[in-house]
């Protein structure tokens, strides 16, 4: 956990907004079908930075190092319930943990970009679904990209 | 009863605000992919509407749509309504608590004063002046960033936007009677009470567009004041309707046609 203290400093600098990643889940496909798969909608907020493939599975989000990155996720039907369980990515690019917006149980998940001049970094980002116990994995991948 | 379906607006404020146009920074999304909406998820959305009859021919009912305007990299929909207004509670209350340790026991040297102080202002963090304009919803509430924190220096530009809000619902569906939208209060949860509907006359098939009326709000400085500045800009969507009979949907009850034919009456 060497990364913590540096993690700090860079946000409380706070020097500009994260790039936020937002998953849109039609929750009633997931489940009408088992599968993320054709009911997953990924946007960042970097397209003016060169993030490409937006609404689709396979977003490619353009990063450098320090940079923030925040995932959230909404549901298409707004009754619906869904959440991120987890975030498959390469440790040494970044390590994203779970936090909560204060005083509420709304969860969003950080991390920050450690390394400069990465080519191609898939990650996966599983999802919980209504309720459904066991968590559902995009089975195409995003990517960060340098 | 017509089935209540909602069309997701989800709007990149801050690349749509730097760039002063919605093209591109807008993606539009149905529950209607099913019963042949196309494009979710882009710009292009055009929004299936079945019509239904009764086994004359005659219109059963009309559709209704309802607009949820979402921001893309701000504070989720999901945070319970009122959430800044919530936040700018706490943070006054923390600030308040923290100046009352301080003097219940004051530091031993000024220097330490001055640090603990400062302390306290990033609690408090920078309220939203209120003027006519901006009188409402935004007003008295304090600028967040996207983590729900407060932020002490705007000029970073590390804060969260406010949701877009629709103003207006017009253009060739509407000017054609097509569609009759209108905005409704409710206590809606997800959209702060207010929404904008339409209904849908289903009887003449065919595509016709229609334009929403988008407010954007920017922060900027005036007098060494901030305050959320209107920005309004405009989109474009259609609606595609067609005659076909609506198809049963129940779960394993096979996809007849609607209306299901009358069963004969019981002895």
């Amino acid at each position: 956990m060497t990364t913590k203290p540096r993690q700090r400093v860079e946000e409380n600098n706070g020097a500009k907004r994260p790039i936020s990643i937002t998953a849109v889940v039609d929750c009633v496909g997931v489940l009408a079908t088992g599968s993320v798969h054709g009911q997953l909608y990924l946007y960042d907020t970097n397209k003016a930075g060169g993030s490409t493939g937006f609404g689709t599975e396979e977003l490619r989000t353009r990063v450098r190092r320090g940079d923030q990155l925040l995932w959230n996720v909404l549901a298409l039907e707004c009754e619906a319930y869904v959440s991120i369980d987890d975030i498959v990515v390469d440790r040494e690019v970044c390590e994203p943990e779970r936090r909560v917006y204060p005083g509420t149980d709304v969860a969003y998940w950080i991390a920050t970009v450690k390394k400069d001049g990465i080519t191609s970094v898939p990650y996966q980002i599983k999802f919980k679904v209504g309720t459904r116990t066991e968590a559902f994995t995009a089975p195409v991948s995003a990517s960060l990209v340098g | 009863m017509p089935q209540q379906l909602a069309i997701i607006v989800l709007v990149d404020v801050g690349n749509a605000l730097e760039s002063g146009t919605l093209d591109g920074n807008t993606y539009l999304f149905d529950n209607m992919k099913l019963q042949g909406s196309t494009n979710q998820g882009t710009g292009e959305l055009v929004t299936a509407i079945n019509g239904s009859y009764w086994l004359d021919g005659s219109q059963a009912s009309e559709q209704v749509l309802n607009w949820l305007p979402y921001s893309l990299g701000s504070i989720p929909p999901t945070v319970p309504r009122g959430y800044t207004a919530e936040r700018a509670r706490q943070t006054d209350q923390q600030a308040l608590a923290d100046l009352d340790a301080l003097s219940v026991k004051p530091p031993a040297t000024d220097t330490e004063a001055a640090a603990e102080l400062g302390r306290i202002k990033r609690t408090v963090g920078t309220r939203i002046k209120t003027t006519r304009r901006t009188r409402g919803r935004l007003s008295g509430q304090k600028i967040l960033d996207v983590t729900g924190q407060v932020v002490t220096d705007e000029n970073t530009g590390a804060h969260s936007y406010p949701a877009p809000v629709i103003t207006d619902v017009f253009g060739a569906a509407v000017d054609e009677k097509i569609m009759y939208p209108a905005e409704y209060g409710s206590p809606d949860l997800v959209t702060d009470g207010w929404y904008w509907s339409a209904t849908v006359d289903t009887s003449r098939p065919g595509t016709y567009a229609y334009s929403m009326r988008i407010q954007l709000h920017r922060l900027v400085q005036e007098g060494g004041e901030a305050l959320w500045q209107p920005v309004n800009l405009t989109c474009q969507s259609d609606i595609k309707v067609t005659s076909a009979p609506r198809r049963n949907a129940f779960t394993k009850a096979g996809v007849g046609m609607l209306p299901i034919p009358p069963s004969p009456p019981r002895p």
